[in-house]
């Protein structure tokens, strides 16, 4: 971090003001040049908001509506998810999708998609039931039809934002959690500092990647007005021993207002179901309804009829940010260093890379010291093994002996897991950072054999007392004092 | 011929003494020690231990289970990796109270609901998971959980029994019966639990109703070949259930193997 000037004041050249996926994947591409760069968040982790709920879908574009930013960046993203997530260490599989039609109208609904996806230049082709159920034998008997999208992907997009972030903080840029915003200095039409409850940092641009919070971000700042407001839904997540057996995404065919509830396999083998899509008006609702959970698992069902109730291991909503337009990306039209990059609805997982790449280029635009590229910067994060499915064990052990100790048992996360995801330079505050780094006690128990020892072990890395351990926000403890 | 047993409480531990005269037995659990919830030092975990010693099964205690492919288990410890092939393998290891999810408790996701034998585990360190917790359950956990808050201090329990309490309780906890836990509410951290038409104010909620066998060997979660489920979800748990669960593991065993029982 550069030597504050006694004030409490830092000097940089770029701020970016967001650590979902997509501040943090702007964040990453800052890191190659040699601008200083900060990213700051208001909670206590990066990947806290829409990015920590989503379902995982690297899409390739084909379901995007044509000619708009949008279905461009997706695009231009889609072929880079090999490379990209093999240098972040995120776990990814271009698997595929099947949308499938159940009835004659569904039928006319995936003509309308395939013609999408031709337009997006994306690969697809249409099937016969039969033939999708050859793919994949878990896709009810009882469908029609189906377009397969081939080039569709599976991605750990917890993991993704944390190599986003981990990589970006490895190259020098300071990585500000629990720091929300708390105003801007302003110098004429211009925004010279941010304020933030961990202190003012003077900013020479400002990239304004808050999400659901970006229209009061814009507001703060005396930028451009606009209205952003949380979409919800909602997801039931089923064990990993169903959703290793699926080979494809499985999805309904998209309409006008939703892409539809999908079956998606995710990249540690559980399934999940969802989402819904109910527009609300607070951004902290969070909560689930067994109404909405019921509607989701019959729409589930009904396109995969394997899949059991009795299988869900966790119920959960997130919020997406919706805004009309969307994706808007793009320099404020009255404060001149400031560039937004919101309104990215549901597909901000599957634009990240080309997103950072066009926020990147309207900084250069813009005047922003971020053309000149870094020769010593880091390109790739190291690996970090992992015990489950690992084809040599044996190895990993004579690597680190704290691989023989696996301390969550369903997710067979082991202490070298922990100890390597403790010692990140963007590192765990909290149980669900743990999670969302290692999988511990997210598995089929939830925790209860190992949660314990988990916030013992985090407790240690953290120099903490086990009660003190915040279970996510620093306010809610997992214990307390007795 | 070789069978694995993973869990080296009463119910491993019997099935192995069952199964030790005719086949070669090793029984693995993931800590160091046998007796599962009945404990260590239970005068039949004690004696079932020395026994099956002494009939030359094999223990690999602090041996996490992790994978079965049909015909070798995969287990791992501290100790190293060990690949163990195998003609069947028991699931022996145990049950738990339901998950929230298995629950179906709708709401949000404040801090502080927590299955019952965390809290208990984190009680008898000393760490309170709330000073007004709601208990749910009314079986073995929940007496346990109610019992363990009150020790390390919490100032009123509160008990949500669907079915409602089976088990002698602790002076002092509030019983609130025949309704389901429905919804949590409150952030960061829990405020109340609604069931019914009740609200129950409270700063954690401790998950201890109903069980669930806790099954996580990969490949054996569910049925696969030569997987054979040895357990019982009688609450409270006997130690005559857990052996007469082993005894029917291990005739089923047999039946798989195609062997008799030696004399």
């Amino acid at each position: 971090m550069p030597p504050d000037d006694g004030h409490g004041r830092r000097d940089y050249d770029v701020v970016v003001v967001g650590g979902g996926v997509v501040g943090c994947a702007i964040a990453w591409r800052l890191s190659f040049t040699t601008a200083r760069v900060a990213l700051v968040e208001a909670a206590h982790d990066v990947g806290e908001g829409a990015s920590k709920g989503n379902t995982g879908i690297a899409t390739s574009g084909a379901d995007c509506a044509p000619g708009t930013l949008e279905a461009d960046l997706v695009t231009r993203s889609s072929p880079r998810w090999e490379e990209l997530c093999a240098s972040l260490d995120t776990p990814w599989r271009r698997i595929g999708t099947l949308a499938v039609a159940m009835s004659a109208q569904e039928e006319r609904g995936l003509q309308h998609l395939r013609e999408q996806a031709v337009r997006n230049g994306c690969r697809s082709e249409l099937l016969s039931g039969s033939e999708a159920r050859a793919l994949e034998p878990l896709v009810s008997p009882r469908a029609l039809a189906a377009v397969h999208i081939p080039d569709d992907g599976i991605v750990d997009s917890l993991r993704l934002v944390i190599g986003y972030a981990e990589l970006a903080a490895r190259n020098g840029v300071d990585v500000l959690t629990g720091a929300p915003v708390t105003g801007f200095d302003r110098d004429g039409g211009r925004i010279a500092g941010v304020r933030t409850a961990r202190g003012r940092l003077a900013a020479r641009f400002v990239v304004n990647a808050a999400g659901i919070e970006a229209g009061r971000i814009s507001a703060l700042a005396g930028g451009d007005e606009f209205e952003m407001w949380p979409r919800q839904g909602q997801y039931l997540l089923l064990d990993r021993e169903l959703g290793g057996r699926f080979a494809k995404i499985v999805g309904g065919v998209p309409t006008e207002l939703t892409r539809g509830i999908y079956c998606v396999p995710t990249t540690n083998g559980s399934l999940l179901l969802g989402p819904t899509a109910v527009d609300s008006s607070y951004p902290g609702e969070k909560a689930v309804d067994s109404d909405t959970l019921d509607a989701v698992f019959a729409a589930a069902q009904r396109l995969v009829p394997a899949v059991r109730r009795d299988q869900a291991i966790k119920l959960f909503a997130a919020n997406r940010p919706a805004s009309d337009p969307v994706y808007r990306v793009g320099p404020d039209s009255r404060v001149g260093n400031l560039v937004h990059a919101a309104g990215i609805r549901s597909t901000g997982v599957s634009s990240s890379p080309a997103t950072a790449d066009l926020v990147h280029s309207l900084l250069a635009d813009a005047g922003a010291p971020v053309e000149a590229e870094d020769a010593s910067a880091q390109t790739a994060l190291a690996p970090l093994p992992r015990l489950l499915g690992h084809p040599d064990p044996e190895r990993l052990l004579h690597l680190d002996p704290r691989y023989g100790q696996v301390v969550c048992a369903c997710e067979q996360v082991t202490a070298a897991e922990i100890a390597a995801a403790c010692a990140m330079r963007v590192p765990p505050r909290s149980l669900d950072a743990l999670r969302k780094r290692t999988r511990a006690a997210g598995g089929r128990c939830q925790g209860t054999v190992c949660l314990a020892g988990v916030s013992f072990l985090l407790s240690l890395h953290m120099g903490m007392q086990p009660w003190e351990i915040p279970v996510g926000e620093p306010e809610a403890t997992l214990g307390v004092a007795s | 011929m070789t069978v694995a047993i993973v869990g080296a409480g009463i119910t491993g531990l019997a099935c192995a003494a069952e199964l030790a005269p005719g086949e070669r037995v090793e029984v693995f659990d993931r800590i160091p020690v046998a007796g599962g919830v009945h404990g260590w030092r239970a005068p039949e975990t004690v004696a079932l231990h020395r026994a099956v010693l002494r009939a030359g099964v094999a223990m690999r205690l602090g041996a996490t289970a992790v994978r079965w492919d049909g015909e070798a288990l995969l287990a791992v410890g501290p100790g190293g990796v060990q690949r163990l092939p195998a003609a069947a393998l028991v699931v022996a290891t145990g049950a738990r109270p339901l998950t929230r999810a298995e629950l179906g408790i709708a709401g949000g996701r404040p801090a502080g609901v927590v299955p019952a034998p965390v809290a208990c585990h984190l009680a008898e360190n000393g760490l309170l998971v709330g000073r007004r917790p709601c208990v749910v359950g009314g079986g073995d956990w929940a007496a346990r959980a109610c019992h363990e808050l009150l020790a390390a201090g919490a100032e009123a329990v509160t008990l949500l029994a669907p079915d409602g309490p089976s088990r002698p309780l602790p002076g002092g906890v509030r019983v609130v019966e025949g309704v389901t836990p429905a919804a949590v509410e409150g952030g960061p951290r829990v405020t109340a639990l609604l069931a019914g038409d009740e609200r129950i104010a409270c700063d954690a909620v401790v998950l201890a109703h109903g069980l669930a066998p806790l099954r996580n060997v990969d490949g054996a979660v569910w049925e696969g070949p030569g997987v054979v489920y040895a357990g019982s979800l009688a609450d409270p748990a006997t130690v005559a259930g857990a052996r007469e669960a082993g005894a029917r593991a291990a005739a089923e065993v047999r039946g798989l193997l195609g062997t008799e029982a030696a004399a």
